[in-house]
């Protein structure tokens, strides 16, 4: 049996899965005020209906960094930086408490110039005399080499101990200054509040008398242990969307082109279903309107729901927020949902009062009922329409970087939209139907993103650095950096197996051992460094990933 | 404000041999620089996906010996439908101006196209304004070459063209590949003055090109009154670049980029793949998107060596008084040159493709007219690198030609046709933008 439970920030829906069907479920409204009393009672309801000895793995997705990162709660933390040459220091006004030093190190990982120790301490010192406790240390191609920002971990070591140091080539050892920095730094001040949190599952399963597997939802639509979420608290925000479209793809069966179309009662979240796989966000999730180094789906938020607001004056006819439920679901007002149930007789609870409600707006703007049922649905759907159009010219307009990239560019063609939360049932037939193209809606569509969260298997990507000119290669996301011997005929075959090796090295830090068979190569690229008209050596970007999939016990939904 | 839009093509998996200069590793330390700095991050910036050109596009400006098909490979397409996707963007104003850092380079490809000179084998500037003409109606263009090499490929595109002002500033040519771009190259008969030449003494640094780009590029341009500006934007200037000699900055390429404000910028040469062209990248980047570049300097960059000895500026400033003289003196000339009586002016001359070793002889007519910048007609005869000899007859009839210049051009491709002395027979017809290729063995004709 499998268990997993996704408190959104609407509803909190949990399943217990067992031989191709949902055995147990829960859909309950989230108090947002306390996100853990909803994850407990969740949990307490399912363990109810089942023998827990018999539960095999609990999967948690939560909103609570997600709503720590937006609210900017957290630790009060600062953030020392490395810039060197480049961008102006303006460009990087990520925290209050933002210092830059000197140094600078180029992008083979060569110290153009040193850090000074004597400025390193003044600012330091300058921290704690801020009664600061945490600093983000990020320098400018430190995933290249981590040198300077190793020295100033050192220093804060011995002279500042009080002070709880994180590097940046640790977090995120990937290209890209600015969302490093943004990444280490809500690493840094999560970090805490996130470990509080991982105590108390521990404690909450440990009172229940189970001590089986524990994972967290990550942003990539995979799992990490909880001990592997403690180093990387981050990487639990936004996996309520990847929840979803896993849990749609659990039920899609079939590797086609979809759209998962979420729609509650305030949002439509739209994310993509590529060949089978989730369409990640190619710049990484938004932090406070800032790129960072987490990967996650590309989830399009749109501010169109089932409980979304008519309004009399016509102009916008749908308005973009919920004041409570739908008319047929006992509220006082008329809203999208009401709209679809006059308009294609769907019979949706009270059917009577979405019809009292349209009437009385029709009559407010001298239409009969139909029409302003039918005007509402066709704006529904030439909105969503017009935003998955969008999305797909987005992934279309990806850079490439490669001839043999733009010469064989995929044209994508939308197969089917899967349709998952509360509203979706009413709204994605007559939207499937508008554009030519399959739908599934599942009984299990309620609970999709309990069933996404309880099904998915860990994830984990490395990528590796190799330049064999200076004999050094570097690991994301471990920061780990090493020595290569020399080897004039240190190869591609070479440089994946070292790759390789990292895998399985990180993915045995995780607890992941056994998973290293399934793990497949996503990029193979190899320069030649040439000095004069010589070769002098080359550089490999080699990465590898354990992709987002479903656990092994896990043959699909019976039908 | 309109972001600026960088299109990032580096082709990382095509050179011309592992080692060559122009190799897949050329632009891969910018990307590690462009990515490690955010750049395309930034909301003031706007990064565009590749497409590839037609081999309509291709041929708007080329001859290519046999065809398209067989001469221009997948890369080249690429490259030169990057800098089309920027001028559409462009054009379309959904940027304030753009970038296309792209490779292959383009500007010592000539109209005729028997394989690769000077590392290029279609020219992107050149195969853009035509485009830019084409679709979006413009007239006068003006193209600034910086690389340290002579844009001779660009030069000879548009050497007879009126409209078209181009500007080149090189290490002069005594002592660099190509061996031309003199001073006294300044246009065909009926578009003198709008070729403007700048040979600059090897050495030359921040102070000498700030001075030339001041006194005479600025002042022409203001004049000229262009409706576009483009930077065929090389980047060997630079100081610690192999091939050349010259002693430009990082800093001296942004406040170029600043002072010259282009309005689309196309990378062309610069083979210091990684002291140079990571920070001359990110200048050029920084100063169009109006980014602060004061933090901007390049490992090994000294003050000290950017000191002018008096000697260069007296040879700088003969050259400024020279070209500004020969510039403003256009319009007269090209009068004169009207009153000669001649129906057509004509020259032979050989062309040397140095990277793929061919030969090209070639004769170029140019028909004088008194109404217009006239049409041109080419015989060439080269043998290709894989042994082929081809002998092939072209003409062009540019967008501009009056009616009459048309009929002309038209008739003279038929009888050519017609005449069995040539393998090949092309005719660009820009007024009706149709692009004849005729196969006089098989008596086959494509258009495009």
């Amino acid at each position: 049996m499998l268990l997993g439970i996704d408190v959104g920030g609407t509803f909190t829906d949990g399943v217990i899965f067992a031989q191709g069907e949902v055995i147990a479920r829960v859909k309950q409204p989230t108090d947002e005020r306390n996100i853990k009393q909803s994850l407990w009672s969740a949990l307490d309801e399912l363990l109810l209906k089942v023998d827990k000895d018999d539960i095999e793995r609990v999967v948690l997705s939560t909103t609570l960094i997600t709503n720590l990162l937006a609210t900017g709660q957290g630790e009060p933390t600062a953030l020392i930086m490395i810039p060197g040459y480049g961008m102006p220091y303006g460009e990087y006004n990520i925290c209050e408490d933002t210092f830059f030093v000197r140094g600078f190190m180029d992008f083979r990982g060569r110290e153009i110039e040193n850090i000074d120790q004597d400025e390193v301490r003044d600012v330091l010192r300058e921290i704690t005399k801020r009664q600061i406790h945490r600093a983000a240390v990020v320098g400018k191609f430190s995933n290249r080499n981590h040198i300077q920002e190793t020295m100033i971990k050192n220093i804060a070591k011995s002279d500042f101990p009080e002070l709880d140091i994180y590097i940046s080539s640790e977090v995120a050892c990937r290209l890209n200054f600015p969302r490093r920095a943004v990444t280490t730094f809500y690493t840094a001040m999560i970090l805490k509040e996130w470990n509080r949190f991982a105590d108390e599952i521990e404690t909450v399963f440990k009172q229940r008398h189970w001590n089986g597997r524990v994972e967290i939802l990550k942003a990539d639509g995979g799992t990490m242990t909880l001990d592997a979420s403690r180093l990387q608290p981050c990487e639990t925000a936004f996996s309520g969307p990847a929840a979803g479209n896993m849990g749609a793809l659990a039920l899609a069966g079939e590797a086609v082109n979809s759209v998962v179309l979420d729609i509650g009662g305030t949002t439509a979240d739209i994310s993509l279903l590529i060949e089978g796989k989730p369409l990640y966000a190619s710049k990484g999730a938004k932090i406070d309107g800032r790129f960072t180094h987490i990967n996650s789906l590309a989830v399009k938020s749109v501010p169109l729901g089932g409980d979304s607001v008519l309004s009399p004056d016509g102009d916008p006819l749908i308005r973009a927020y919920r004041l409570g439920p739908a008319a047929c679901f006992g509220g006082d007002r008329p809203t999208v949902i009401d709209a679809f149930n006059v308009a294609f007789d769907l019979g949706i609870g009270n059917a009577a009062a979405s019809y009292e409600k349209i009437s009385r707006l029709g009559e407010q703007s001298g239409k009969p009922v139909q029409e302003v049922s039918r005007n509402v649905t066709d704006q529904v759907v030439l909105k969503l329409r017009a935003e998955i159009t969008a999305m797909f010219r987005e992934w279309e307009q990806e850079p490439a970087y490669k001839v043999w990239e733009v010469v064989n560019r995929k044209k994508f063609t939308l197969q089917r939209i899967i349709g998952i939360g509360a509203a979706a049932e009413a709204i994605i037939p007559l939207l499937a139907k508008d554009m030519g193209i399959d739908y599934l809606y599942h009984k299990y569509s309620p609970v999709a993103n309990g069933l996404g969260a309880a099904l998915v298997r860990p994830t984990i990507a490395v990528e590796v650095h190799i330049d064999t000119q200076s004999q050094k290669y570097s690991v994301n996301p471990q920061g780990h950096f090493g020595v290569i011997e020399k080897n004039s005929r240190f190869g591609l075959e070479k440089a994946k197996a070292l790759a390789l090796e990292c895998l399985k090295n990180a993915a045995a830090d995780r607890g992941l051992a056994h998973m290293t068979p399934q793990a497949q190569y996503y990029m193979e690229e190899q320069f030649n460094i040439v000095r004069g008209w010589d070769t002098a050596g080359k550089i490999f970007d080699i990465g590898i990933v354990i992709a987002p999939g479903f656990v092994e016990q896990f043959q699909g939904v019976i039908k | 404000m309109k972001p600026t839009g960088i299109l990032f093509f580096p082709a990382f998996d095509w050179a011309i041999s592992p080692t060559h200069p122009e190799r897949e590793e050329r632009l891969l330390y910018t990307r590690d620089q462009l990515f490690e700095e955010g750049i395309m991050d930034l909301p003031g910036i706007k990064e565009y996906q590749s497409r590839m050109a037609t081999e309509k596009d291709i041929s708007r400006t080329h001859f290519c010996v046999p065809d398209v098909e067989s001469r221009i490979t997948k890369a080249h397409l690429v490259s030169a439908g990057s800098a089309l996707v920027l001028a559409d963007a462009f054009m379309r104003k959904e940027v304030k101006n753009a970038f296309a850092i792209i490779r292959p380079p383009g500007h010592h490809a000539m109209t005729v196209s028997h394989g690769n000179r000077g590392f290029c084998d279609i020219n992107n500037e050149a195969i853009m304004v035509e485009y830019l003409r084409q679709h979006y109606g413009l007239k006068k263009i003006a193209i600034v070459d910086t690389d340290v090499h002579h844009g001779d490929g660009t030069q000879e595109i548009f050497y007879h063209d009126p409209d078209i002002l181009f500007i080149s500033f090189h290490q002069d040519g005594r002592t660099l590949y190509p061996g031309s771009g003199f001073m006294e190259e300044l246009g065909g008969p009926l578009a003198y003055g709008t070729t403007i030449n700048i040979p600059l003494d090897p050495g030359t640094g921040d102070y000498g090109i700030h001075y030339i780009l001041d006194n005479l590029v600025l002042p022409v341009l203001e004049e000229f009154k262009p409706e576009l500006v483009i930077n065929s934007a090389g980047q060997d200037n630079h100081f610690s670049d192999p091939l050349a000699n010259m002693n430009f900055t990082a800093q001296g390429y942004a406040i170029l980029n600043q002072k010259l404000a282009p309005d689309i910028a196309v990378l062309e040469g610069g083979y210091s793949v990684e002291t140079a062209l990571p920070y001359v990248n990110m200048g050029i980047i920084m100063a169009m998107a109006g980014i602060d570049f004061s933090n901007l300097q390049e490992p090994g960059y000294k003050k000290e060596n950017q000191s002018v000895a008096a000697r260069e500026t007296g040879s700088l400033d003969r050259i400024v008084k020279t070209q500004l003289r020969n510039f403003r003196s256009r319009e007269e000339k090209v009068a004169d040159n009207r009153k000669t009586g001649q129906t057509f002016f004509s020259y032979n001359r050989n062309i040397f493709y140095d990277t793929d070793y061919i030969h090209e002889e070639q004769k170029l007519n140019l028909r004088l007219c008194q109404n217009c910048g006239g049409y041109r007609s080419l015989s060439s005869a080269a043998r290709q690198s894989d042994g082929a000899y081809y002998k092939i007859y072209a003409v062009n009839i540019p967008i501009y030609a009056c009616e009459k210049c048309q009929a002309e051009g038209m008739e003279l491709y038929r009888q050519m046709a017609e005449s069995g002395k040539y393998d090949y027979i092309y005719l660009q017809d820009h007024p009706r933008d149709k692009f004849h290729a005729f196969n006089v063995k098989l008596l086959q004709e494509k258009v495009y």
